[in-house]
């Protein structure tokens, strides 16, 4: 099958706004799984609400566009029932940690199959802005108007904390190595949690002098941290400097996982 | 026919009947007074092929039993008040997307935390209009063990008729009480229409139900729960597809409320009538049997949508008598119906009405003019 | 192969000349068929992709296809074939 066949078409250009990275993620999940050889049929999108949930509406396959937080929920459903299902879970910051923070734990915990491709651009896209679990501290949004005061979730900890076998952190600037971790999630049984650092120009972006979509990637660039380098600066006694994170492949373990089908 | 009588309570039999009507999947939370229910799933189903599931919540029940749904297998989930309140919100997805799921609800006394252990009816209004925006959906209401086996069926087979969430309002008294029941293996089955290859999925049929694009199958279709248009694609700008989606959706249950209708009448001559559902239809049976031929009897085996024509098969009725064991919830729906004198009967605590009790409120009902009157117990 | 920026899908973001290790995706100065400013190619021939796709059979670098959030850029096959002048630069 043909990259462009895994786009419903029909449904192109999609609602993002000009610059937001979730198109660019939308295509480095397509292209690992047209480079797996998936087919159609036994592939599922599924998404909860927000920018990032959005995504599934533009994946030729079966999709399901769910409610606010659950799709993990949603997905663990699926995947019981048809466990030779591959099934992706598109889901966003606030919907995956804030309102979907428990179905998100206990879909890690269980080990459930599922590939959960974690759009994160900071901040509620669809609604205008506001502030979200992971806000980085002090950034300004419509909701943190003096600075956002409270401390940010780690997603990618704590998805290695609550059992997943599969943990990866890149950014929209990084395509290739996105791509690889999303075909390596969803290769590895068990729940695979790729966490993608994303621009939302409109929403963060403008609000934290970095009006252009350019600029956000300039400040990916700067500021992502290879998980290698990092590993050697906290071992030569650095600590990693303040505004930085850190990319790469956190976790690959095979614990069993739920969803399974015997055979496999 | 293989039949197998035995002696169980309601929440087993209960998912006995879900088990004979092919349901293959279960989602659930513990709550009293429904978790036999999950009790009994999870130790049947993995031994016949299927799958149980402990969720982390009621919210994720739903969810998981409207994936399992979509994925085509019947599912089902089993809770109570407190629980239901939590499953409103995916309730309202399942009925925008017309997604076939059997909800058992053992209702408890509420609201809250409120009676955990003792029974009530006081979530009749809430299966109905819980959650936002307007949509329709099908309740049954069992009054025996029996009942909760073969409504079970019958739910599971409304379900995929009409594609929509169906629910069993079951009560702690059904629930946990134990009665003989006969146990059918081959019970009639109504299965969902697949989709056709180049169907529309929202397309409608002649009956308003499209066809389901069960995952896997190759339709490549999209489910969302924002509006959306005959090709499944969203559209909420327009007020014409919005209006057109949700007139269809309720009008699917609405317009078929006389065929899905599930009545006993017992002497429709009479002029004092008692209404009753699940748990109080027993006391007026008692109650018809010590004093037979004096009353009338309208048992509701469907409660939602309202069997609005069955209350003009009481050509002679002077007033209609409504036992329940909430504030008189489904008398309000009986009052939009008729212009003949209500009288209601509202027990709250758990305890059942007595045959006193409801001998009283006949007794009420000869002197009443009032459009609603309320009998204190 | 020819290089391709879809102007009924691209929005202007101008992500591509980020990316491109060779610089070919320039900000543009006039806007496209929906009012935003697109990208203009500067000597497109030098793409790996245009220039070897065929040879080897599978896809090179595609870093502007992959980054491109709204699927604006491809490569179409040229009718006639119509051959290019490379100019190396150094």
């Amino acid at each position: 099958m043909n990259l462009e066949d895994w786009y419903r078409q029909d449904r192109l250009p999609h609602i993002y706004c000009a610059g937001c990275g979730n198109g660019t993620v939308l295509n480095c999940t397509l292209r690992a799984v047209q480079e797996l050889g998936f087919r159609q049929e036994e592939t599922t999108f599924i998404s909860g609400i927000g920018c990032s949930s959005r995504a599934s509406g533009y994946t030729s396959s079966d999709s399901l566009h769910t409610t606010h937080g659950r799709a993990l929920a949603f997905a663990t459903g699926v995947k019981l029932v048809k466990p030779h299902q591959h099934v992706i879970v598109f889901t966003g910051d606030g919907d995956c940690s804030a309102i979907g923070g428990n179905h998100f734990i206990h879909a890690c915990r269980r080990n459930i199959d599922l590939t959960v491709v974690c759009i994160n651009n900071n901040i509620y896209g669809m609604t205008g802005g506001q502030g979200s679990p992971c806000t980085p501290y002090g950034a300004i949004t419509t909701t943190t108007p003096y600075g956002m005061h409270e401390q940010p979730f780690d997603l990618c900890k704590l998805a290695e904390a609550a059992g997943a076998n599969y943990v990866a952190r890149w950014t929209s600037y990084h395509v290739k190595e996105l791509t690889e971790a999303i075909r390596s999630g969803l290769e590895v049984p068990g729940l695979s949690f790729i966490e993608v650092m994303t621009q939302c120009p409109t929403s963060f972006g403008s609000k934290n002098k970095m009006r252009l979509a350019t600029q956000m990637i300039d400040m990916f660039r700067e500021n992502a941290v290879l998980k290698v380098k990092a590993d050697r600066d906290t071992a030569a006694g650095k600590p990693l400097e303040p505004g930085k994170f850190i990319v790469g492949e956190f976790v690959r373990r095979h614990n069993p996982p739920l969803g399974v089908e015997e055979s496999k | 026919m293989t039949e197998k009588t035995d002696f169980l309570n309601g929440n087993v039999a209960c998912a006995e009947g879900a088990i004979a009507a092919g349901c293959r999947f279960f989602a659930g939370y513990p709550i009293t007074p429904s978790t036999e229910i999950a009790e009994r799933m999870a130790a049947r189903l993995p031994k016949i092929g299927g799958t149980f599931v402990q969720m982390e919540d009621e919210l994720a029940s739903v969810a998981a039993i409207i994936g399992g749904s979509w994925a085509g297998a019947r599912t089902m989930t089993a809770t109570s008040g407190p629980g239901f309140s939590l499953m409103m919100e995916n309730i309202g997805y399942a009925a925008m997307t017309e997604t076939p799921i059997v909800i058992i609800n053992v209702q408890r006394g509420g609201p809250s935390t409120g009676q955990p252990t003792k029974a009530a009816q006081g979530d009749m209004l809430q299966c109905r209009y819980g959650s936002h925006g307007d949509y329709s959906i099908i309740a049954l209401s069992p009054s025996s063990v029996q009942e909760m086996f073969d409504l079970t069926v019958r739910a599971f087979n409304l379900a995929d008729r009409f594609r929509t969430p169906v629910f069993l309002m079951a009560d702690e008294t059904i629930g946990h009480m134990r009665e003989k029941v006969s146990l059918h293996s081959d019970v009639e089955i109504i299965p969902r229409r697949e989709l056709k290859e180049g169907e529309l999925p929202c397309a409608p049929d002649e009956n308003g139900v499209p066809g389901f694009g069960t995952f896997g199958n190759g339709h490549n279709i999209h489910i969302t729960g924002l509006t959306h248009s005959e090709n499944g694609y969203p559209s909420t700008d327009s007020a014409e597809v919005h209006e057109q989606l949700i007139r269809r959706q309720v009008g699917k249950i609405e317009d078929f409320r006389n065929e899905i209708a599930d009545v006993d009448i017992v002497n429709p001559d009479a002029e004092y009538i008692f209404i009753s559902y699940g748990a109080p239809t027993r006391t007026v049976r008692q109650l018809m049997a010590d004093v037979p031929e004096t009353y009338g009897h309208l048992n509701l085996r469907i409660v939602w949508p309202f069997p609005d024509e069955s209350l003009l098969a009481f050509k002679n009725a002077k007033a209609f008598i409504i036992p329940e064991m909430n504030l008189g919830q489904i008398a309000k729906e009986v009052r939009q119906y008729t212009n003949i004198p209500i009288v209601i009967v509202p027990k709250l605590g758990g305890a059942l009405h007595t045959p006193a009790e409801l001998k009283k409120a006949a007794e009420v009902a000869k002197t009443v003019t009032k459009p609603m009157t309320e009998v204190r117990l | 192969m020819k290089l391709v920026i879809n102007d009924h899908r691209c929005k202007g973001c101008n992500m591509c000349t980020k990316v491109c290790p060779y610089g070919i995706f320039q900000e543009g100065a006039r806007p496209g068929a929906r009012g935003y400013i697109i990208p203009v190619l500067d000597h497109p021939e030098r793409c790996t992709n245009c220039r070897l796709q065929k040879f080897y059979g599978r896809q090179l670098c595609g870093m502007c296809q992959t980054t491109c959030p709204d699927q604006a850029i491809s490569w179409i096959d040229e009718q006639p074939f119509e051959p290019h002048k490379v100019v190396i630069e150094y």
